[in-house]
C-alpha cells in the first residue's frame, strides 16, 4: 500500500507525458485515490503503531531506511488532499488562465518527491528527495512564461547551493560514521567539530531552500510570479519538505549540547522572521507579494517552535510546531488561490485591485478572510490550535514574559496585514468592477480549506494527542 | 592509510578548494551563467571528496567503499540534470530580457 503511494502519482505522471488529453484526469484520479491511501495508512499508524522499512531487502545500514510514523502520515494526508484540491481548482479554471501543459505531470511529480520526504529517513535518499523537490518546483514556477524565468533561474540556482550544501554535510558525516540511516547515526553520535560543521552545513542548505530568515529573499519573488494553483502548492507544501528534514537533523541527531547551543538562533531566527516578513507584507503594493511575505513570517513561527522546542524539550511545543505547519498550509492554499481568483476575475496584480472585492466576489474575498484569521490566529481556528499550544508549551516552562510578548506582537503584525486587504476590500464606494462574471466553482474551491483550517479546532484534542506521541 | 596519507592530504585539499573556489564564484558572479559553472564546480568538489573518502587502503587488490561510489554515480545524475535544467531557463531568458523595447506579444 505504501508503494501504490508512491507508484500511483509516479505512473500516472508518465501516462500524462504519454496522453496529454488525458492528463486533467488522470491527475484528479491519482490523487483522489492517493488522498485515500494516505487516511487508510494514517488509521493504519494511528492504530498499530509506526512501520518501518528497508527498502530491497538489504541488510540494515545499507538498505535506505523508510518509517512510517503518525507525523509523516499526516504529512502525505495533507500533501494528497491539497493537491486534489489544487488539481480541482485548475481543472476549474483551465480554459480562463490557459495553464500549461506541463502542469498536471510536474504536480503529481511534485506529490511524489513530497511523499518519499516524508517516508525518508535516510541522508542520502532525503537529499535525492530534496533536489527532485527544488526541480520540480521550479518547473511549476517557470510555466507562467517569461515574466517567471528571472526569479524561477534565480530559485533554482540558490536552491541548488542549499542542496550541494547539505551534500556536502552527509558527505562529511559519511565519511566519520560510515553510515546514511538517521536512527543509526544517531546512536553512534559524537559533539566533536566534524558532527558540528556538517550539521551547521546542511542547517544552511536547508534554511536557504526553506526560505527561513535571513535566507528567504527569493521566496516572495517566485511564488508570486508562479500562476496560482502552483504558488498555492509551492507556500503549503514545498518549503515544508526542508523543514522537516531541519526538524530531524536537530531533533533526533543532534546532541542535548548541539540543541541547546543552537536553539537561541532558530528562536531569534523566528522571531526576526516574524517581524521583518510582516513589515515587509505590510508595505508591499502587490497581491501576491503580501501573501508570499506573509508566508515568510509564518515559517517564522515554525522556526521559533523548533528554537524553543530544542530548548525546552517540551512535547506541546513540538506538537505546536507541526500544528502550525498544517493551520499554515490550509490557510495559504486558500489565500493564494483566493486572492488569484481575484486577480485573475478582476484584472490586476496590484492590492488596489481588490478594492470593493466583498461585493463584486463576496465568497472569493470571505475565502481569503477565513484563512486569514486562522493566519492571526483566531481562536477557534488552526492557528489559534497551534499558539494556544505553543503558549502553554512556554507557560508549563515558565516563560512568562518575554517570549508570549513577542508572540503578541507579531500576532498583530499579521492581523495588521490581513486587515490591509479587507478594508481594500470593504471599500465599497467604487468597486473595480469584474472583467468577466465571477466564476463561483474556484471561488468555492478557494473557501474548502480556509474551512478546514478552522475545523481543524474540532479536531485539536486528537491531533494533539497524535503529535505529542511523535514527539517521546 | 600511512604511506598514502600524504597523497589523500593532496586529494582532500584539491577537494576543498573546488568547493571553496565554487562558494566563492557563486556568491561573487551576478551572471546567471557563472553562478551555473560555479555549482557545477562545487558540485565536482564534493564529488571528489566522496571518492577519496571510499578510499579504504590497497591489499594486493583494489578495494573501495561501494556506496560512496553509487552516491557519487546518483550525484552526478542529479548534478548533470540540474545543469541542462538551469541552461534551459538561462537560454529562455536571454531572449525575453534582450527584447525590452519591443513591444509585449499579446498575453492570449
Amino acid at each position: 500500500m505504501i508503494i501504490m503511494l508512491l507508484v500511483l502519482p509516479l505512473l500516472s505522471a508518465l501516462l500524462m507525458l504519454l496522453w496529454p488529453r488525458v492528463a486533467p484526469l488522470l491527475a484528479l484520479f491519482s490523487a483522489s485515490s492517493s488522498s485515500l491511501l494516505a487516511l487508510q495508512l494514517l488509521v493504519q499508524v494511528t492504530e498499530h503503531g509506526s512501520r518501518s522499512w528497508l527498502l530491497a531487502g538489504w541488510p540494515s545500514g545499507l538498505a535506505i531506511a523508510w518509517q512510517a510514523d503518525t507525523l509523516s502520515c499526516l504529512l502525505i494526508l495533507l500533501t494528497t488532499v491539497l493537491q486534489l484540491l489544487v488539481g480541482f481548482y485548475a481543472f476549474a479554471t483551465r480554459n480562463r488562465d490557459k495553464l500549461s501543459q506541463g502542469f498536471w505531470p510536474l504536480s503529481s511529480l511534485l506529490q511524489v518527491s513530497l511523499t518519499a520526504l516524508w517516508l525518508s529517513r535516510d541522508l542520502f535518499n532525503l537529499y535525492v528527495c530534496l533536489e527532485l523537490l527544488g526541480l520540480v518546483a521550479v518547473a511549476l514556477v517557470s510555466l507562467s512564461g517569461r515574466s517567471a524565468m528571472k526569479p524561477a533561474l534565480n530559485y533554482l540556482l540558490l536552491s541548488l547551493f542549499g542542496s550541494l550544501c547539505y551534500l556536502l554535510g552527509v558527505v562529511l558525516l559519511y565519511g566519520r560514521y560510515g553510515l546514511l540511516d538517521i536512527a543509526g547515526l544517531a546512536s553512534q553520535w559524537q559533539a566533536d567539530w566534524l558532527s558540528n560543521s556538517a550539521l551547521l552545513l546542511m542547517s544552511l542548505g536547508l534554511m536557504l531552500k526553506a526560505a527561513l530568515w535571513p535566507l528567504h529573499a527569493w521566496l516572495p519573488a517566485a511564488h508570486a510570479a508562479a500562476p496560482a494553483p502552483v504558488s498555492a502548492l509551492l507556500s503549503a507544501l514545498v518549503v515544508k519538505g526542508p523543514l522537516f528534514i531541519l526538524s530531524l537533523l536537530w531533533l533526533q541527531l543532534a546532541s542535548v549540547q548541539q540543541a541547546q547551543a543552537i536553539a537561541p538562533l532558530f528562536a531569534a531566527a523566528g522571531l526576526a522572521a516574524l517581524l521583518f516578513g510582516g513589515w515587509s507584507a505590510l508595505r508591499t503594493p502587490f497581491a501576491k507579494n503580501l501573501v508570499a511575505y506573509s508566508t515568510v513570517a509564518q515559517l517564522g513561527y515554525v522556526t521559533l517552535a523548533l528554537g524553543l522546542m530544542l530548548k525546552f524539550d517540551q512535547p506541546l511545543i513540538f506538537a505546536a510546531l507541526w500544528l502550525f505547519v498544517l493551520a499554515h498550509a490550509l490557510a495559504k492554499a486558500a489565500c493564494f488561490l483566493a486572492v488569484g481568483e481575484m486577480s485573475a476575475t478582476l484584472g490586476g496584480k496590484r492590492l488596489t485591485t481588490l478594492k470593493g472585492a466583498s461585493q463584486t466576489m463576496p465568497l472569493a474575498m470571505f475565502a481569503f478572510a477565513v484563512a486569514g484569521g486562522s493566519l492571526i490566529g483566531l481562536p477557534p481556528s488552526g492557528g489559534f490550535v497551534a499558539k494556544w499550544a505553543l503558549l502553554q508549551g512556554l507557560w508549563l516552562q515558565g516563560e512568562l514574559l518575554f517570549w508570549p510578548l513577542a508572540l503578541v506582537l507579531a500576532t498583530l503584525l499579521s492581523a495588521a496585514y490581513v486587515f490591509r486587504v479587507v478594508v481594500v476590500a470593504f471599500d465599497r464606494a467604487d468597486p473595480v468592477s469584474p472583467d468577466f462574471s465571477p466564476q463561483l466553482i474556484p471561488q468555492w474551491l478557494a473557501l474548502l480549506p480556509a474551512l478546514a483550517v478552522w475545523a481543524m479546532a474540532l479536531f485539536s484534542e486528537t491531533l494533539m494527542q497524535l503529535l505529542r506521541l511523535e514527539a517521546l | 592509510m600511512t604511506e598514502l596519507s600524504g597523497s589523500l592530504l593532496l586529494f582532500l585539499i584539491t577537494a576543498a578548494s573546488l568547493v571553496a573556489a565554487g562558494v566563492y564564484g557563486f556568491i561573487i558572479g551576478p551572471e546567471p551563467l557563472r553562478r551555473i559553472l560555479a555549482l557545477n564546480i562545487i558540485s565536482a568538489g564534493i564529488f571528489m571528496l566522496m571518492v577519496v573518502l571510499a578510499y579504504r587502503g590497497y591489499d594486493g587488490e583494489a578495494t573501495a567503499d561501494p556506496v560512496l561510489q553509487a552516491l557519487v554515480l546518483t550525484g552526478l545524475v542529479v548534478a548533470v540534470s540540474a545543469t541542462a535544467f538551469g541552461l534551459t531557463l538561462l537560454a529562455r531568458l536571454k531572449p525575453s530580457s534582450s527584447e525590452i523595447s519591443a513591444p509585449e506579444e499579446p498575453e492570449q
